[in-house]
């Protein structure tokens, strides 16, 4: 019973993940490097740096690692803990609907959506206040940036802005 | 007689009317974030990069610096009357300034720290315009291996800095330099880590990774806490500190201009280890160091007059040698390279009105802060006032803007949006953006003159220690490295370790 709930423990210690991340970035770096070609000491290719850099990553990442089930660590629950995690995921959702937005439908469309629904689901502001700055910011921005500065902004497909 | 005519020289580029709008804007958005707790000096210098695109590069960087030193005046506003840091080099302050402020003395505070961060910034100024031109000279004989372990050394002392393991600020750091190196290949023109992207060709901007992990990763974390303020509401009356307020404050002020001063100059320093290097000073010089915590005005002065003295030093390094010496002077850099500029050893010879002109500037907008920072203090407070639920996605979408004008490229706002949200995880986790941001500026020059010095070498490594600045350099960087393996270096680290990237 005991030793089970030592390995649950172990494996939701979020600095072994976050070594086992940093382990792999550095696997992954290696091997690019390898296949770039590391070239001679008198004469290093491209890959050269990179597969060291490689190497060091997977040390640091090992000592990370080797902290985390020698000293143990902070699970990842605790990292959030009395904190509103929902805002944050709320936000990243957002962005990345914006993201997938911009280009089709231009700056203006996708804009205007994200900071109304940013204004209202990070700390509610009250309506009449929220459709005019969501309508007004993004639209003053791309008539300055049009107008004043000559920058065109994604248009989209609709080719609005 | 030659500073005296270079920085006459440098006057006259200052005080044309165009620089002197980027001057007043540059401070002003300085002091505006650094009284805005959440937005930090690297968050609104990202923001500003790809504005610096359509000025001159004189213009441009005087906005740049103007930001940074601004801030430095700006967080203590919040700090005495909030007490919620602007920024991190104000966190001390907030320690004495905010009980000076609960005790009726936020005119003293206030004042004592304006005219403190006036002082060292105009002492750091002079021994800048000095220490300048003498160090490039000495530069010019600097080879690949002494850059290559200069840099090395900057790197490890940020890493040594920066708050929390040392070995996640290294992994930081070699993932800066990584990301450093997408695109093609200065030497053989041979694509890395592009994945088949034509946009990673050029490698990745700094504008979008700088952006994501400061600006959008901070609006993240800001989101997750709802921020409570306790503004001191009694109306500031004099601001002028008395007799003995200045008697008490002149030593603290001169001992944090020279500390910050020399701490500023030191790669991976800034004004952050200044400030909380000048408290801790102040604190051990005190014959009463029990007031300090309870309004002591010595902890206000000195800290605050070290933060402005040291954000003066950090340009020493970049300007003659053309590394930066911390996170800011790196965006710094990046503003210099937009405009096909390298700053280095030879800049204040080929391109003196630049580099006068910009020295010059700061003296003007020193002036502008003073002005600022005592009689308009009253809208400061004010500001304090702004709601964060419209700040905040107010900020993210000029973050966007920023992103696709510097490039106009949707890319670069895809990258932007990844890195803020790898920047929040990151943070969470506790690895510090800090020494990847430097590493990725760094990366790419670290692995050149790293490949030039073994080429000329003949791949003998033994180059790196033969040279003298370069082993000591290496020698330095070396202890940094070893010396948390001894629990009482590791104790004293974890004092003056900081998150810089507050």
């Amino acid at each position: 019973m005991n030793n089970d709930s030592n390995v649950k423990l172990r494996l939701n210690n979020s600095e072994l993940w976050g070594g086992l991340i940093g382990l792999a970035l550095g696997l992954f770096v290696i091997w690019s490097g390898l296949k770039l070609k590391l070239g001679t000491i008198n004469d290093p290719g491209s890959g050269y740096v990179l597969f060291y850099t490689g190497i060091l990553m997977c040390l640091f990442a090992a000592s990370i690692i080797l902290a985390a089930v020698t000293e143990g660590g902070p699970s990842f629950a605790s990292r959030w803990e009395n904190a509103r995690w929902g805002k944050p995921v709320v936000v990243i959702l957002c962005l990345t609907a914006f993201a997938f937005a911009l280009e089709p439908l231009g700056f203006l469309l996708s804009a205007i959506p994200l900071m109304l629904l940013l204004l209202r689901l990070i700390d509610p502001v009250r309506w009449p206040v929220a459709i005019p700055i969501a309508i007004l910011a993004p639209a003053g921005m791309w008539w300055v940036l049009k107008h004043l500065l000559g920058i065109q902004l994604p248009h989209g497909i609709f080719e609005i802005g | 007689m030659d500073t005296l005519a270079n920085v006459a020289h440098g006057l006259g580029v200052a005080l044309l009317p165009i620089n002197l709008l980027y001057c007043f804007i540059g401070v002003f958005i300085g002091t505006l974030v650094g009284v805005l707790p959440g937005i930090g000096p690297i968050s609104a210098m990202s923001l500003l990069l790809p504005v610096t695109l359509s000025g001159t590069p004189e213009s441009g960087i005087i906005m740049m610096a103007g930001i940074y030193y601004g801030s430095m005046y700006g967080g203590s506003t919040t700090s005495i009357l909030v007490n919620i840091p602007g920024e991190a080099a104000s966190v001390v302050t907030c320690i004495d300034g905010h009980q000076m402020a609960k005790q009726g003395r936020a005119g003293p505070a206030l004042g004592i720290s304006a005219f403190g961060s006036f002082i060292a910034g105009t002492f750091s100024l002079i021994a800048l315009m000095l220490v300048a031109p003498s160090l490039a000279g000495i530069a010019i004989a600097f080879g690949p291996a002494e850059y290559f372990s200069l840099m090395v050394l900057g790197l490890v002392v940020l890493t040594f800095l920066t708050q929390g393991s040392m070995a996640k600020a290294l992994l930081m750091a070699c993932i800066g330099v990584v990301l450093g190196l997408v695109g093609l290949d200065s030497i053989t023109a041979q694509p890395r880590l592009t994945f088949g992207r034509i946009e990673l060709i050029d490698g990745i901007g700094l504008v979008p990774v700088v952006m994501g992990l400061f600006g959008v990763a901070e609006v993240l974390l800001n989101t997750e806490q709802a921020i409570k303020r306790d503004i001191i509401n009694a109306k500031i009356t004099q601001l002028l500190p008395n007799k003995e307020d200045w008697k008490a404050s002149a030593g603290p002020v001169a001992r944090g201009t020279i500390l910050g001063f020399f701490l500023g100059i030191l790669p991976g320093g800034g004004a952050v280890v200044a400030s909380f290097a000048s408290y801790a000073l102040e604190k051990r010089l005190s014959k009463h160091p029990e007031r300090f915590g309870h309004g002591a005005i010595e902890g206000v002065a000195g800290p605050e007059s070290a933060n402005n003295s040291a954000a003066g030093g950090a340009f020493i390094p970049l300007m003659t040698l053309g590394i930066p010496p911390n996170v800011v002077m790196a965006l710094l850099l990046g503003a210099f390279v937009i405009h096909g500029l390298q700053p280095g050893p030879l800049m204040i010879s080929q391109n003196p009105t630049l580099f006068w002109g910009i020295v010059a500037s700061m003296y003007i907008g020193n002036l502008m802060l003073l002005v600022l920072n005592l009689p308009m203090i009253g809208m400061w407070v004010q500001l304090l006032r702004l709601p964060y639920n419209v700040l905040f996605p107010l900020i993210i979408l000029f973050t966007i803007i920023g992103v696709y004008c510097s490039s106009n490229n949707v890319f670069d706002v895809y990258v932007m949006i990844a890195f803020g949200v790898i920047g929040y995880f990151m943070r969470k986790l506790g690895y510090e953006p800090a020494p990847l941001v430097l590493a990725f500026v760094l990366g790419p020059m670290l692995e050149n003159n790293l490949r030039k010095s073994l080429i000329l070498s003949q791949g003998d490594l033994m180059t790196f220690v033969q040279r003298p600045i370069s082993a000591v350099c290496l020698a330095f960087a070396a202890v940094l490295l070893i010396g948390p393996l001894l629990p009482s270096l590791r104790k004293k680290r974890e004092l003056v370790a900081l998150d810089e990237g507050a």
